[in-house]
């Protein structure tokens, strides 16, 4: 029973009515963002900063890491003097809804917050995220892998957030499956395409891959390896070009192929396509660096029949990856306590300990340069890929994913678009290529109505 | 002889309709004996190959410091204090229509009656914004007060009302120079009660199933109902880094186990809530 | 008594609830219909728009496909449902059961499992490769229908429905049936009128009004269609689309676009379409013999 509440008294109620009130009578509407935290132009003193952190704080930090709490009893353990409380507000797109609307309505947001990548322009665009530089974030610079601080990095210069886990892309197959029908690993799209027909012939119920049509980021980490240039974003111009050369190329071939019938559109992430792993519906799985660990857990019933490789690449000669999730801590505009937050989101993601405990607890692929470098991390040897080191092999490809790549400052509207255009025509088996000219239009016009310039990318 | 053959056959049919409606909670009944494992792997409308019941029940309650049995006193708690709070206003509020005339009665009560047909999703992100701005978002209350509001039960108990207390009761009882207060809760609130149990138990229904209102108004885990936690247990199944596919399990014993305390209140209650329901079904 | 004591005494019974409906019911709707009147730009902040959205949200496409696929599912489901109700409802009380009681409980069962749970159940159940209904047919040797897939949807998404409300309305209609007076079945019976007769040419005349109940409730709850489609999208995301229904169309447009006053706009569109619908339902059912 939540006993610790205000119980609703007239106050409550008076106040209700007034704010009401208010809230009718005054101009501006609900939609008004807080006023922006007292973030100082220049530098924190090394003075602020040992009061902050000795001073009684709590600092609510929203995450959907499970079992973070680790980490957290390691600053708590060095800063006795500050509370972090953990709270799991969901993942994904609910999380994303949960902090907007705590933001939108000004008060309920946490003073840290999980945020992934891509969603870092999204936030900073309506000014949620509090610029680290003044907390000596860019004394941190060189502990990251450089694309990942890329990431993190606002359009004038401001560091948004600290990088914590990536998700460099590549292909996790089914070595039993690939000997069973001859097919050899994949070099190249073209290879993997041959494969994929091959293997459909010689088992009907069986597709060497499934490409999601609900599956955006992933989308998204394909046309990044491709070399589209789908978001340039300089302020409020925004150069859109998801139907670029690069971005038709990904869709024509998906949409050929699943057209042909020889790659499956499941929907991932559900109960149906957890068992396509188990039964052997899907012999490939094109994913992140997160994603090993991941399937150990999802498809037990396979363990020891996995290898992972490099993705396919368009041009063998020269390797290229994209990216596919990972996450960041970032500081949210309104926390009392600036620098007591931002030194929690720095320890977190740059204490040895911390990041450290990151790769063995939660299992995540490490955004620090150290641990990627460091053969214990890269030396382990898991099982279920039959004693293959998944982590080396991922620290290699992290080096070779493309540094220029943007995300949009709207990108939840972005997916949506892509779902009910590119996505919905992979799955009905339609012209990929061609929707996207419409995902193109969609997001101009949502664009230009939220005030935009936007220009062909 | 006919009645009895027809009945057969009626019997039949009915016995077929009956096996449909609870055809999916027989599944979730076997699925909740199951592990994660066998859930996939076994078929589906029998017994897999551990029974698992008690160790599924066991891990629902401790998994994140036992948030499942936490989300269950939540949904207890706001269930009963907006069941409650919802039955008792209406209560009175439906006698007041019901029993006295005054002037602008009917236009208020045409208009309370209207608002039956707003749809309550659209007026549940205009709430979480207003409430925003009194600090109300992310506490029970956020949840609780939209509930207490319900012109479907002021309807009903409107109708009741006018039905059960014969005029001539209320006169004597006014004769004998009772204030108006005593004259209710001493004659007329025991007639009134098959219709209270029966919003009571409407509402406590609507606010055991509530999802879109809390969805939103509510960001901390420790405050969420049994239904917006399954939701997120489910998406945490299939979401999470891996390590999370067992919680799939537990979202199906979880659910089987949120639809028994309202299935053991409607068989406990059936009496009331049938005859305060005829009451508001005959009437227009 | 005084008509000023009356009114006096009558307040003290409303004020409560008429306090609470005025906070909580017409200050939010107020409150919407305000935030329809702006625009808020993720570039360029806040202005005032006038019915610019409503004029909008009449052109729009999605909405409008959104509220003919409710109006689609309304015409068909609805009446399912409500002759499965009238029929179970008729044979609970016609005395021509066996068991009548285990029929009437376990029709109504569904009614107290939560629409998440509903849902939840329902998709697993449909799951297209490994599902429990693909397994049966399996076994007996069909192939079960894609019911995740575009062309099924909408009907699975009715089956899901009509098995979470048919029990409900069943027992709104058995509760009537109750209230028939004996007498009139004496008669019937006199008469020589056998149990089919009696509930054509008795019980259903007099079920009208619970009928009508029924219907209007299900009008609201069509149009309001939202938990199930939530959460059965995680399923089959490429058919249910953002502006499936037109709830779920608000919602994406206030919590994904953050178009919070055009999300408003819309939510006040449904409410005047599911006013005007309930409203039509009433006077086309009301038509016929009494008048």
């Amino acid at each position: 029973m939540p006993t610790s509440n205000p119980h609703p008294n007239r106050r409550t109620l008076l106040n209700l009515t007034a704010a009401a009130v208010a809230a009718l009578t005054l101009a501006a509407c609900g939609g008004s963002s807080p006023d922006a935290a007292a973030t100082p132009a220049t530098a924190v003193s090394q003075a602020d900063v040992d009061k902050a952190m000795t001073t009684p704080t709590t600092l609510t930090f929203w995450t959907w890491v499970p079992n973070i709490d680790q980490e957290v009893a390691l600053f708590q353990k060095k800063y006795p003097a500050i509370k972090v409380e953990v709270v799991n507000a969901g993942q994904g797109l609910d999380a994303y809804t949960k902090l907007r609307t705590a933001l939108k309505a000004g008060t309920g947001a946490p003073d840290v917050a999980q945020i992934e990548y891509q969603y870092i322009p999204t936030f900073s665009i309506t000014k949620s995220l509090v610029d680290l530089r003044p907390y000596g974030a860019d004394a941190n610079r060189s502990k990251f892998v450089d694309w990942t601080w890329g990431q993190v990095t606002g359009p004038n210069g401001e560091i948004l957030a600290y990088p914590q886990d990536t998700g460099p892309m590549g292909m996790l197959y089914r070595a039993d499956l690939f000997e069973k029908y001859g097919i050899a690993v994949p070099k190249t799209w073209d290879e993997f395409a041959a494969a994929a027909r091959k293997l459909h012939a010689a088992d009907p119920k069986a597709y060497l891959t499934n490409m999601s049509a609900n599956e955006a980021a992933g989308w998204h980490g394909l046309m990044w390896q491709a070399g589209s240039k789908a978001y340039t974003v300089a302020g409020t111009t925004v150069g859109l070009g998801v139907n670029d050369a690069a971005s038709k190329k990904v869709a024509g071939y998906w949409g050929g192929l699943a057209s042909e019938g020889v790659v499956s559109t499941d929907p991932d992430f559900t109960d149906n396509w957890y068992q396509g792993f188990n039964s052997g519906k899907y012999a490939t799985w094109l994913t992140a660096a997160w994603g090993p660990v991941f399937l150990s857990g999802a498809a037990k019933s396979t363990a020891g029949k996995w290898r992972a490789a490099p993705l396919p690449q368009w041009d063998a000669a020269k390797p290229v990856a994209g990216n596919w999730g990972g996450s960041t801590s970032a500081v949210i505009t309104g926390t009392k306590n600036p620098i007591a937050a931002a030194k929690f989101a720095e320890f977190l993601n740059t204490d040895p300990d911390s990041t450290a405990m990151f790769s063995t607890v939660q299992n995540f692929f490490p955004a620090a340069k150290a641990l990627l470098a460091d053969p214990a991390f890269t030396g382990q040897k898991s099982a279920f890929f039959g004693g293959q080191q998944v982590n080396e092999l991922f620290a290699g490809i992290s080096d070779t994913v493309d540094v220029g790549w943007q995300w949009p400052p709207f990108l939840d509207q972005s997916v949506k678009d892509w779902t009910e255009t590119t996505g919905k025509a992979l799955a009905d088996r339609g012209d990929a290529a061609a929707a996207t000219d419409q995902w193109q239009a969609r997001l101009t016009a949502y664009a230009k109505d939220q005030g935009f310039s936007v220009s062909a990318g | 002889m006919i009645a009895a053959r027809r009945s057969n056959l009626l019997t039949l049919g009915m016995t077929a309709l009956l096996v449909y409606f609870l055809f999916p909670l027989f599944w979730l009944v076997i699925a909740s004996t199951k592990t994660t494992g066998d859930l996939f792997a076994t078929f589906g409308l029998w017994f897999g190959h551990d029974f698992s019941l008690v160790a599924n029940v066991r891990a629902t309650f401790t998994h994140n410091h036992g948030e499942y049995g936490r989300w269950m006193l939540n949904t207890l708690v706001y269930a009963a204090v907006s069941a409650l709070g919802a039955a008792s206003l209406a209560t009175f509020a439906g006698y007041g229509f019901a029993r006295y005339t005054f002037r602008g009665r009917g236009p208020l009560l045409g208009l309370i009656l209207g608002t039956i047909m707003v749809p309550t999703t659209a007026l549940a992100i205009p709430t979480y914004l207003l409430f925003s701005k009194v600090s109300l978002v992310n506490t029970p209350w956020a949840v609780i007060l939209p509930s207490l509001v319900s012109p479907f039960g002021l309807f009903l108990m409107w109708v009741y009302a006018r039905d059960a207390i014969s005029d001539s009761v209320l006169e004597a009882a006014r004769i004998d120079g009772a204030g108006e207060l005593a004259i209710f809760f001493k004659v007329t609130l025991r007639s009134l009660i098959p219709g209270f149990v029966t919003v009571l138990l409407f509402t406590l229904v609507a606010t055991w199933n509530n999802y879109f209102l809390p969805l939103i108004m509510l960001n901390d885990p420790r405050y969420y109902p049994i239904t917006v936690g399954l939701s997120s247990w489910s998406a945490q199944a299939v979401g999470g880094n891996g390590g999370n596919a067992d919680l799939l399990a537990s979202v199906v014993t979880g659910s089987l186990l949120s639809v028994l305390p309202l299935i053991a209140a409607f068989l406990m209650l059936q009496r009331y809530w049938q005859s305060g329901l005829s009451a508001g079904a005959v009437k227009e | 008594m005084r008509a000023t004591a009356m009114a006096n005494r009558a307040y003290l019974f409303i004020a409560p609830f008429l306090a609470c409906f005025v906070l909580l019911f017409l200050l939010p709707l107020g409150y919407a219909g305000y935030l329809s009147l702006f625009k808020d730009q993720l570039v360029g902040g806040t202005v005032f728009v006038g019915l610019d959205n409503y004029v909008h949200a009449l052109g729009d496409a999605q909405l409008l496909r959104g509220v003919l696929r409710v109006g689609l599912f309304f015409l068909v489901q609805v009446p399912v449902m409500l002759l499965v109700a009238l029929a179970v409802a008729l044979a609970v009380d016609s005395g021509l059961l066996r068991l009548a009681g285990v029929f009437r409980l376990g029709v109504f069962v569904p009614y107290a499992v939560p629409s998440v749970v509903a849902a939840l159940m329902w998709g697993y159940l449909y799951g297209p490769d490994f599902g429990p209904l693909t397994q049966l047919g399996e076994r007996l040797g069909f192939t079960a229908p894609h019911l995740l897939g575009d062309g099924w949807l909408l009907t699975s998404l009715g089956n899901v429905v009509t098995w979470e409300f048919a029990g409900y309305n069943m027992i709104i209609l058995y509760s009537a049936l109750r209230t028939v007076p004996a007498e009139r079945y004496e008669a019937a019976a006199v008469d020589g009128a056998g149990p089919w007769r009696t509930a054509w040419h008795l019980k259903i005349p007099a079920l009208r009004p619970a009928l009508l109940l029924c219907l209007v409730f299900s009008v609201i709850g069509s149009f309001q269609l939202f938990a199930e489609p939530n959460l059965i999208q995680r399923l089959a995301p490429t058919v249910i689309n953002s502006s499936y229904t037109p709830n779920l169309y608000a919602y994406s447009l206030a919590f994904t676009s953050q178009q919070v006053n055009y999300a408003a706009a819309v939510s006040f569109l449904l409410g005047f379409v599911i006013l005007l619908v309930s409203y039509a339902a009433l006077l086309l059912a009301n038509r016929r013999p009494r008048r």
